[in-house]
Parts: structure tokens; C-alpha cells; sequence
């Protein structure tokens, strides 16, 4: 799976939170640690637990599988001595249906254990996935200012799909594995002792070697996936920063760079190839030799006529069956190394705290008031830098409260302390009487509609995008939301009305419909009080002045905290809170404040001069209205 | 595939050294059932011990050599794969480095990420393992079919007779197989995009308490993935022991058929023998037919995937004679210049009928509100995009009669999305040249006022910046975005917006230490504050892509249009700024 390298979260974006902050997990991705850890393997288990029995009936098939693999070379064995040699054709046939037995007992016990082990695999992964995915819903902003969104994409995709592998490469059945070497070894045993030992002298000094290549072979896959991580981030990096690359004419830095780590890549690999083509071919070369031991050796018993033919068929089978597991391990041991350090990054992920949580006894007061209260709130993103000092206000019901202040004031931050996105250090917090950490967390914010400066779109439809995938919302609601927020004048543009196609991040939408489309989001919803952060960016006059008409409407009758913009959007404010750098300055209505003759009465006298400039595309378009 | 050939042709020494080797390899591991045949026959028709040993030391001798051998094919073919897989990233990236702005912005960075990564990979199976087969089964059942034959015919046909079966299942799956297949990848980079999607709207899923409605959404899609992924597991569990019972079948059919022959005394146990290793051997290339035929047509999508990015021909490149730089009086020039993404200036255009000349060492200006077209105006001087009309000149030139290197070179460009590589604040400020003096990085470190935040990273310059900057504010990648644009130190400067993330007081110091700065330099600075631009010779208001006021500071306010209004907004963020 490729790994994309995504822009990065939140206010980490934004720059409101200045300074430096360490980078959260700057660590390497890939780490080593054992192929088995206790720890991991239990909470591993617990996903497995839903599915017990199809994972014991999996492992229950081992032995039979292994039974039918195991009996065929004795069978084989059975029929050249016996029958073949004897002359005893019904004998024969016997054994050949008996040897059928097993052919097809292997085939169809094979398929049965993969089969079982897949779907014990596919369904607990599935689990984890949604555990993860549900774990992550519940994290605080916060947690998403600080880790990637590529990150976490990956946690839910790459590190299972590793969990996968290590069910569909068979790992969990290294043990038995090893049970069947001690079978082969006892079978040959009972068969013959001498020559078992004969044949099996190769062992030692193989088991040697092999440990010597798998740990050499181990190290390289070890390197080749380091290395073909730098390789991914490099790349996604070059990709999304070509043009500086490009503006800068470093494409052929860049490129050497590049080559440098895909010729390391590639070092890795070749290496690797080496040890693995010596591995196996060493083991090809054991069973060969094996046999020229068992032939040297046994030849004098079997011309004696002490051991049949069979006896040296079914020794060559059993000592080539040795042989694959031992080869095949140091792959099984690659991948339960990465599954454990998957693992460890899933389980860390699941094992954040959620910071942000329901109080033990939630509180859902009622009747809501819609009255919100700030006393002395202080709060900060990072430790010595306070955003918010000592903030206290309240807003009664259905008021409309305007925010005004400069960039970085703390305007955004509080809003965004009312939905509690955030906890604050100091003070509280209160709507409708009850401190924000008090309340039912979904209660309070099923009470607040928050409509961001950067109106964020999912990819879908208009509609999803209204109801949220909410559902029981009427269609009547839906339309009425759509006329009130003058949505069907957006609609328009669009052949299917509500089904129209959004793209993603809502990109075949201009600002000012995407600022509609989150109005009338607001009128789905109808909470109590609405918080809002008008957006900066201007748009296009006539969308402007359906703005501010579907504004008016959804304002109506609701608790109004606005972060103010627009000259309109103050005029109208049933008081205004003057925020700088962090304190609230200087309240009152418009009067009271233009009076005072401060900060406001600065800033109003301005803007009332830009707002009243004459502005002849104003009266055009408002006329085709 | 063309472009493959070439790639496998570099090479073709190795792939022959390979191929030999390979043969070598299936010539004596084919020997030794032989041989083998040769000892049971000894013992079976009572030979001395040194007949038998003599096949044992025979095999041995063998069994040694073969694995010799087989790891030099290996080695040689799996080596020349990882080599072309090299040579095929290498090209790829050097490929994309020369594709334009435009291309990146129709394309999704994952996209093109795993074209890179996996489709290169897939092709890499191909060349490998791909070939390695290739040249292994058609050999193997080669010499087995003659080898059988020799031995006995009839025994031969009745041991091949599950072949159509073989055949028949190895047809079905493939396809399926790898139709399955895909679609799993599909459903995995559904399931990706959605977890992306949810992530980014975070805060709107936490507003509006959507967290159950994703879940419930995502577990939709999740059951989705789980049940083509079983849909696919089934498929592969099934191959496998498919394949298998049917070389067991044929296994079945010796025994039986060659063992009442023997009973009849018409062939010997020798023969069996030598029947049952044979069809051992050509049990793995069996089994593994129906895999290197999914790799061969894997690798032929993904080369025909890869081959849509080589065959994009740069919209943006040199030209073939390309003429020097200009020294001419006029810096920067826009002659009608109009431009939109299609091309088609009559439509939707960005850019409209642009007409400015800034002369060399003086300043212009650019303010208008968002999407007015000022970075697009920008982005053409470097050729980040072409003009659809009209032309830009530099030092008198068209800029597309220059060469694209030379070009940029004498271009500093600091773009609006401070991007910076995760790596020491160091080297990104360096990044335009291969030596920066520390006196160098020093100057531009102090003119854009980082000093103060280097002062407390904690490894100073050489604090790793991270992922995107992530570690820095929004203000800081600005700073050192434009930091890095300085020690380039080319004579023509473009800002793009460069400092709307820094406060008023610091933009400030950085513009009067910037104007000693870029003193002789001809600049073109676009803000969406009237501070930065209020110095400049003339300024251009843009809106909706067409200039509707231009002079000079004064001139501009004088005329109380947008401008001025800008300018009185501007003036009300300052004041309010001083109050404490």
C-alpha cells in the first residue's frame, strides 16, 4: 500500500498556535523489536476471541492435515514393498484408494484451515479496524493538531493489512510446523532406525547454515523495508513540494538524492536475493545429498534385501518434507516481527487517551436556556503562552452577540472552548447553567451549530451534506432548510438538485456556496445557539448579499455567537465583546461602545468608511436580484 | 511494453548468463530421478553395493552443482529485475521532475505515490521472478515429458491424463483471481479516502456529533472490504489445493496403473520410481503457473499505468534553442497577458489582458482580495504555468525563449504555501545552492527576523523542521520560506503573500530590512496587505482577474476605490494591533 503523505491538521496549519512544538512521533516508522511479545499477542487475542471457535476448528485441522500429508509417503511406501513387489494387485488398489483418501484429505483440509483462518483474520481485522476507527472519533482536537492525517490513514490501512499477512503466511502455525518435523523425525525413526540417522545426518550442520542465512536474509529485510519507507517519504514529499523544487531548479539535487536512496533500496534487495537464492538452494542441495546418503548407505540393506524400495521412496519424501518449513521459517519470522511492531503502533494509537470525555454522570439540563457563560476562563495550546487570559462574558438567550478583535485576539478559541473542542485551564465554561465538562458531551454540541470560516465539504452529495448521514431528517426540513439558506440558487447551477455530486473537500464549489451549503447545514440541524466564524475571503457580490439574507434567517430566534466580518453582522449585534490579544477589552451595545470612543470606535468608524464607499457593482447586481 | 524492452535489453547479458545457468539447473535436477532410477534398478535387479554408490556419489555430486548453479540464476535474473527496477524509478522521478504545476494539482499525491511504489514493483515481479519461471516450467516439462516418455510411453499418458484439468483450473482462477484482487485494491482505497475524508473534517464531525454516523458508515465500507478480501481468500486458498490434489492424482495414477504393470512384470519399480520423482519436480512450476501468470498480466497493467505518466509530454520545458537571460532595462514585462486553465481565454479566464512593465530594480506591487488572480500572475513569470495569450518577458525576453533552468535561476520565489522539506532548518534555507556560507544563511535568518524563534528550537538551525514544517507556525514556515528565496540571492524577487501569517509589528522590520535587501532587485510583491506593497514603484488592485486601479501609493488612495478601502482596513488592524 502506498502511504499518503497528507497535509497536515487543524490549527498546526493555521499558525495561531506559534512556537515551536516537538514533532509528535518523530521516531522511524519501521522499528524491530521480538517476533513475539507476550503483551501484544494477549491483546492481539482478544480480537481473536468472537471468532474462538472457527479459530480452534482451524487449528484442529492441522493435525488432520498434517496426518494426510504425513501418511502419503508411508502409504507410497507401503505399496511399492508390499504390493508392487509382492504382487498383490487388490493390495494395490487398496493402497491407491487409500493413498486417494489422503491426496484429497490434504487438499480439502488445506483449503478448510486457510479458508477458517482467513475469515477468523478477515473478521477480527475488520473489528480492529472499526475499533481504531471508533477510538479516533473520540480523541480531541487537539490529538489532530499534532499527527498527520496521512498517519492515522495508515494506522487504520497499512499496519492491519501487516496483521493480515501474518494470518495468510501462515505464522500463527510456526508451532505446528514444528510438531510436524518432530513426526517426520519419529516416523523415519520408527521405520528404520540406522538409516533415519543416516539420512538425517545432514541436519546439524544444515540447521546451522540455515540459522546462519535466515539471520543474514533477516537483517536485509529489515533494511529493504527501512529503506523503501525513506523512499516513500521522500516521494511524497518531492511530489507535494515539486514546484519549490522546480522554482528552485533543484531537480537534479533532488534526483541525485533520490537515486541515492533507491540505489540503497536496491543494494538491500540484491543482497537479499543472494542469501535467499542460497538458502533455498541449499536445501535443494541437502535433500539431495541426503538421499545420496540414504542410497550409499541403505544400498547394502536394500540389496540384502533387510529394506525395500519403498522404504528409500518414502525417506527421500519425508526428508524433503523437512526441509520447507525450516526454509520458509525465516519468512514466517519477518513477518510476525513487522505484525508486532504493527501491532505495538495500533495498540499505542488505541491506548491514547480520549482527554475529551463524558463526565462520569452526565448532565443534560432541562429546560435548556441557551444562556452561555465564560467566568474567568483562561486557557492555552501550549504551556506559557496563554491565548485566553481571564475571559468572562455570558450571552443571554436568543441574544446576538457579536466577537470582533484583531487576528489572534483569541476570537476562534473561544468558540471553539464553547463546543469544548478543547479543555480549559482555568475558570469555566457554562451553557444554560451547567459547566461544559458537566454535560452529556453529544448533548452540548447537539445544542451548539458551529459554521467555520473554511467550510469543510465531504465528498458525496449536497444532501449527505446537509443531513450528515443523519438519519430521520424529512425531506420538508431538508427543503426548507435549502430555501431559507438560499441553497436552490446553488442548486441551480446543478442538473441533480440535492443529488448533485460534491467532490472532494467540496472543491467544485466556490466559498460562497460552500458557505451557503453550511447555513442551511445549521437550519437541518436547528440547534439552540449558533456559533459562527464569518469568513474573511470575499465572494462574489451576489453571493454575498444571499449570504447575509440567509444569515439573517438563521440567526432568527437562536443564541448568536459571532466572530464578526461583516459591517452588517455588527449593526445587527444585540451587543458586541471586544476581544484583544487574549482579554476581553471593551463590551457594550453599539452605542454604548461608540461612546466609549476605544478600540471599537476605532475599528467601527473604519469599517463603516470602507462599507459605505461607493461600490457600483453593488447596485447592478443587486438589481438583477 | 516498448519501453520494457529496452529496459530487459540493458541487461541482456545477466538474463542470458541467467537463463543458462537456469538450464544447467533443471539439467541436473532432472538428472538425478534419473540417476536415481539407475540405483533402485541396481538393487531391484541385484547389482553390487559399488554400482549403487557409484549413482549415490553420482547424486550427490549433482544434488551439490545443481544448487551451485541455481543460486548464480537466481542471483543473476533476480538481481537484473531489482536493476531495472532501479533504472525504471530513477526514470520515472526524473520524469515527474519536469512535469508542471498543473499536472500535480489533476493528480492525487497517493495516486501517483503508489505508481511509483507498487506498480514499479509489480513490473520488478515480472522481470524476476516472472522471467525466472518463464524459463523454468516450459524447461522442466520439457525434459520431463521427453524423459517419461523414454521410460515408458504408456505410463507417460496415463500419468499426464489430469493435464486438461490442470489446464482448465489454471484458466479459471487466473482471471478471477485477478479481478478479485483488484477489486480489493479498489475497496482499500475506498475505505483509505473515506478515512481521510473523516479525519479532515474532524471538527465538523465533532460539531455536528457525527461520530456514530461515520462509524456506522465506515463499518459499511469496512464489511464491504472484509467480504472481497474473504471473496479473494477463498480464490487463492483454492488454487493451491486444487493444483495440488491434481499432481496427487497423477501420483495416484502411477501407482496404480505402473504398479499393475510391474505386478505383470512389464515395467520396474525403478521405473515407478524415477515416474513419482519426475512428477514431484514438475509439481512446483504446476502449482506455480496459474501465480506467474497473474504476475505476467500484474506487471503488464501496471507498465501500461506507468507508461500513461512517461508518455506525458512536459507542457512546460525548455525550448531548443534556448537564448541567455537579457540584460535589458525592462525587468519584468506582461504584454496582454491573459490566461485560464483550459487555455481558452474567452471562458472563465484567470488572468485577463494584463498589460505592466516593471522596470529593472524597481518594485510592483499586487493587492486584490482572494481569487482575484494575483498568484496566477505570479506563478507565470518562473513558468509554473504558461500564458494562454499575450507574453511575459524578462530582461527583455520571452520567458519561454529561455532556457527553463536559466530561468528560475534568476528568479527568488517565495510561493504562498510555505512548503518546506522535512529536514534541518538549515538545509531548507539552503536549499537553492549546493554552497551557502553560514554568513549567507546568517543575513537572511536576521533580515526575516527568525533569529529570535532559532534562538529557542532546541538544536538552533539545524532543528529538523518536520513533515511539511509541521513543527513550525504558520508565521515561521513563512519566514523561513522567504529566508530561503533570499539566499538564492537572484536578481528578480517574487513574493507571493509571503508574510500574511506574521504579525503587522514584524512584517514590519522584515519589510525595511528587506528593502536594503533587495535594493538593486527587481521585485514584484503580492499581499493582501496594503504594508507590503505601499513602498512598491506601482501597484496593480486585480479583480476577477482584470486590474481596475493602478499608480501608486498616494495616487491609489487618492482615488478612493478598492484600494482605498483596503488600505483603511489596513490601517485599522495596525492601530488596533498597538493597543495593549
Amino acid at each position: 500500500m502506498a502511504n499518503p503523505i497528507e497535509p497536515t491538521n487543524g490549527a498546526a496549519r493555521n499558525g495561531k498556535q506559534s512556537a515551536f512544538r516537538p514533532a509528535p512521533d518523530q521516531q522511524p516508522e519501521e522499528e524491530y523489536g521480538k517476533a513475539y511479545d507476550i503483551r501484544l499477542i494477549r491483546r492481539l487475542w482478544r480480537f481473536l476471541v468472537p471468532y474462538k471457535r472457527l479459530f480452534f476448528s482451524a487449528l484442529l485441522l492441522l493435525p488432520l492435515l498434517q496426518v494426510c500429508g504425513l501418511a502419503q509417503p508411508y502409504l507410497m511406501k507401503i505399496a511399492i514393498d508390499r504390493y508392487m513387489a509382492g504382487g498383490d494387485l487388490r493390495g494395490l488398489l487398496g493402497i491407491a484408494a487409500l493413498l486417494m483418501v489422503a491426496v484429497l484429505g490434504e487438499a480439502v483440509s488445506g483449503y478448510a484451515h486457510y479458508y477458517l483462518t482467513m475469515l477468523v483474520a478477515q473478521r477480527s481485522l475488520a473489528d480492529m479496524r472499526v475499533a481504531i476507527f471508533a477510538h479516533v472519533q473520540k480523541l480531541p482536537m487537539s490529538y489532530f493538531d499534532r499527527n498527520p492525517v496521512g498517519r492515522l490513514v495508515t494506522r487504520m490501512t497499512s499496519d492491519v493489512d501487516v496483521l493480515q499477512e501474518m494470518f495468510a503466511a501462515g505464522a500463527m502455525t510456526v508451532l505446528s510446523d514444528f510438531v510436524m518435523l518432530v513426526w517426520i523425525v519419529a516416523i523415519m525413526l520408527y521405520i528404520n532406525v540406522t538409516l533415519a540417522l543416516v539420512s538425517l545426518a545432514l541436519i546439524p550442520p544444515m540447521f546451522f547454515a540455515i540459522n546462519f542465512f535466515r539471520h543474514k536474509a533477516r537483517r536485509t529485510y529489515r533494511l529493504i523495508r527501512e529503506r523503501i519507507a525513506r523512499i516513500n517519504g521522500y516521494l511524497g514529499e518531492a511530489i507535494s513540494g515539486m514546484a519549490v523544487i522546480q522554482l528552485f531548479t533543484r531537480e537534479e539535487k533532488s534526483y541525485r538524492e533520490f537515486d541515492e536512496l533507491n540505489a540503497a533500496h536496491r543494494d538491500a534487495n540484491q543482497l537479499s536475493n543472494v542469501y535467499e537464492a542460497a538458502l533455498y538452494s541449499m536445501v535443494e542441495a541437502a535433500g539431495s545429498v541426503s538421499l545420496a546418503l540414504l542410497l550409499w548407505y541403505g544400498g547394502g540393506e536394500a540389496l540384502a534385501g533387510a529394506i525395500g524400495i519403498g522404504t528409500i521412496v518414502a525417506f527421500k519424501e519425508y526428508i524433503n518434507r523437512f526441509f520447507v518449513p525450516l526454509r520458509d521459517f525465516s519468512q514466517k519470522y519477518t513477518v510476525m516481527q513487522s505484525a508486532m511492531s504493527s501491532a505495538e503502533r495500533i495498540f499505542q494509537l488505541l491506548d491514547t487517551p480520549i482527554a475529551i470525555d463524558n463526565p462520569p454522570k452526565p448532565i443534560v439540563p432541562k429546560p435548556f436556556t441557551g444562556e452561555v457563560r465564560f467566568e474567568n476562563v483562561w486557557f492555552s495550546y501550549k504551556p506559557d503562552t496563554p491565548v485566553l487570559k481571564g475571559v468572562s462574558f455570558t450571552v443571554q438567550p436568543g441574544e446576538r452577540v457579536a466577537i470582533v478583535g484583531a487576528t489572534g485576539s483569541g476570537k476562534t478559541t473561544t468558540i471553539k472552548l464553547l463546543s469544548r473542542f478543547y479543555d480549559i485551564q482555568g475558570g469555566s465554561i457554562k451553557v444554560s447553567g451547567v459547566d461544559v465538562r458537566d454535560w452529556d458531551l453529544s448533548a452540548l454540541r447537539r445544542h451548539i451549530g458551529v459554521v467555520l470560516q473554511d467550510v469543510f465539504l465531504f465528498s458525496g452529495d449536497v444532501r449527505t451534506n446537509l443531513t450528515l448521514g443523519e438519519s430521520g431528517v424529512s425531506d420538508e426540513c431538508i427543503a426548507e432548510a435549502v430555501r431559507c439558506a438560499n441553497v436552490e440558487r446553488v442548486l441551480s447551477r446543478h442538473s441533480d438538485g440535492l443529488g448533485a455530486h460534491v467532490r472532494e473537500r467540496g472543491s467544485n464549489f466556490s466559498t460562497g456556496q460552500r458557505q451557503l451549503l453550511s447555513l442551511a447545514r445549521v437550519l437541518v440541524f436547528q440547534p439552540e445557539i449558533l456559533v459562527l466564524d464569518e469568513a474573511t475571503s470575499s465572494v462574489a457580490t451576489e453571493t454575498e448579499l444571499l449570504i447575509q439574507d440567509a444569515l439573517e434567517k438563521v440567526m432568527e430566534g437562536r443564541t448568536c455567537l459571532v466572530i464578526a466580518h461583516r459591517l452588517s453582522t455588527i449593526r445587527n449585534a444585540d451587543r458586541i465583546i471586544v476581544f484583544h490579544h487574549g482579554e476581553i477589552r471593551e463590551m457594550g451595545t453599539h452605542a454604548e461602545l461608540m461612546q466609549k470612543q476605544g478600540i471599537y470606535y476605532k475599528l467601527y468608524q473604519l469599517q463603516y468608511a470602507t462599507d459605505e464607499a461607493p461600490k457600483p457593482v453593488d447596485d447592478d447586481t443587486a438589481a438583477k436580484l | 511494453m516498448g519501453r520494457l524492452w529496452t529496459y530487459v535489453l540493458r541487461y541482456w547479458r545477466r538474463y542470458v548468463l541467467g537463463a543458462l545457468c537456469l538450464l544447467g539447473t533443471v539439467s541436473l535436477v532432472m538428472w538425478i530421478p534419473w540417476l536415481m532410477r539407475g540405483a533402485v534398478k541396481v538393487i531391484e535387479q541385484g547389482g553390487s553395493l559399488w554400482d549403487v554408490r557409484y549413482y549415490a556419489a553420482l547424486i550427490a555430486v549433482a544434488g551439490v552443482a545443481q544448487g551451485v548453479i541455481r543460486t548464480f540464476s537466481r542471483a543473476f535474473i533476480f538481481n537484473a529485475g531489482r536493476d531495472i527496477e532501479y533504472d525504471i524509478r530513477n526514470d520515472l522521478f526524473a520524469h515527474l521532475e519536469k512535469l508542471p504545476v498543473g499536472f500535480y494539482h489533476a493528480q492525487r499525491t497517493g495516486d501517483l505515490m503508489s505508481r511509483v511504489i507498487n506498480d514499479i514493483s509489480a513490473v520488478r515481479s515480472l522481470l524476476g521472478p516472472g522471467i525466472l519461471n518463464f524459463v523454468n516450467a516450459p524447461a522442466y516439462y520439457l525434459y520431463g515429458i521427453v524423459l517419461m516418455f523414454s521410460i515408458d510411453v504408456r505410463l507417460t499418458l496415463v500419468a499426464l491424463l489430469p493435464c486438461p484439468l490442470l489446464m482448465y483450473a489454471v484458466r479459471r482462477f487466473r482471471g478471477r483471481i485477478l479481478k478479485s484482487s483488484l477489486s480489493v485494491q479498489r475497496q482499500m482505497a475506498e475505505l483509505s479516502s473515506h478515512i481521510q475524508e473523516n479525519l479532515s473534517g474532524m471538527h465538523v464531525v465533532k460539531a455536528y456529533t457525527q461520530e456514530a454516523n461515520q462509524i456506522r458508515d465506515f463499518v459499511e465500507l469496512n464489511r464491504d472490504f472484509q467480504d472481497k478480501n474473504m471473496e479473494l481468500a477463498r480464490l487463492r486458498g483454492l488454487l493451491g489445493p486444487v493444483m495440488q490434489a491434481l499432481a496427487g492424482m497423477m501420483i495416484l495414477l502411477v501407482v496404480g496403473y505402473g504398479g499393475w504393470r510391474v505386478i505383470r512384470g512389464d515395467l520396474l519399480i525403478a521405473d515407478i520410481v524415477a515416474f513419482i520423482a519426475y512428477l514431484h519436480v514438475l509439481a512446483w512450476p504446476t502449482a506455480a503457473f496459474g501465480w506467474m501468470l497473474s504476475l505476467i498480466e500484474r506487471g503488464r497493467a501496471a507498465m501500461e499505468r506507468l507508461e500513461e505518466i512517461f508518455k506525458i509530454e512536459p507542457a512546460i520545458a525548455s525550448p531548443a534553442v534556448a537564448q541567455a537571460v537579457g540584460n535589458g532595462k525592462q525587468g519584468i514585462e506582461f504584454r496582454n497577458v491573459s490566461f485560464a486553465h483550459d487555455g481558452k481565454v474567452n471562458g472563465e479566464a484567470i488572468i485577463k489582458d494584463i498589460d505592466v512593465v516593471v522596470p529593472r530594480g524597481r518594485t510592483l506591487g499586487i493587492v486584490g482580495r482572494t481569487g482575484a488572480g494575483k498568484s496566477t500572475l505570479a506563478q507565470l513569470i518562473p513558468r509554473l504555468y504558461d500564458v494562454s495569450s499575450g507574453e511575459v518577458r524578462i530582461g527583455g525576453r520571452d520567458v519561454r525563449s529561455l532556457s527553463l533552468g536559466e530561468l528560475r535561476k534568476v528568479i527568488g520565489y517565495v510561493p504562498q504555501d510555505p512548503f518546506l522539506f522535512s529536514t534541518s532548518l538549515a538545509r531548507n534555507l539552503a536549499f537553492s545552492r549546493d554552497e551557502v556560507s553560514d554568513e549567507e544563511i546568517e543575513a537572511a535568518v536576521q533580515t526575516t527576523r527568525l533569529d529570535r524563534d532559532v534562538a529557542i528550537f532546541p538544536e538552533g538551525l539545524q532543528t529538523i523542521v518536520g513533515e511539511r514544517g509541521i513543527t513550525l507556525s504558520g508565521g515561521q514556515k513563512q519566514r523561513a520560506t522567504l529566508a530561503r528565496a533570499l539566499v538564492a540571492d537572484a536578481p528578480f524577487l517574487v513574493l507571493d503573500d509571503c508574510l500574511s501569517s506574521v504579525d503587522a509589528e514584524t512584517e514590519d522590520v522584515i519589510l525595511r530590512g528587506l528593502r536594503s535587501a533587495i535594493d538593486e532587485k527587481t521585485c514584484v510583491i503580492i499581499s493582501h496587505r496594503i504594508s507590503a506593497v505601499k513602498e512598491a514603484d506601482e501597484i496593480l488592485v486585480l479583480d476577477e482577474g482584470r486590474v481596475i486601479e493602478r499608480g501608486t501609493h498616494q495616487d491609489l488612495v487618492a482615488r478612493g476605490g478598492l484600494y482605498a478601502d483596503l488600505y483603511r482596513q489596513q490601517q485599522l488592524t495596525e492601530e488596533l494591533e498597538h493597543i495593549d
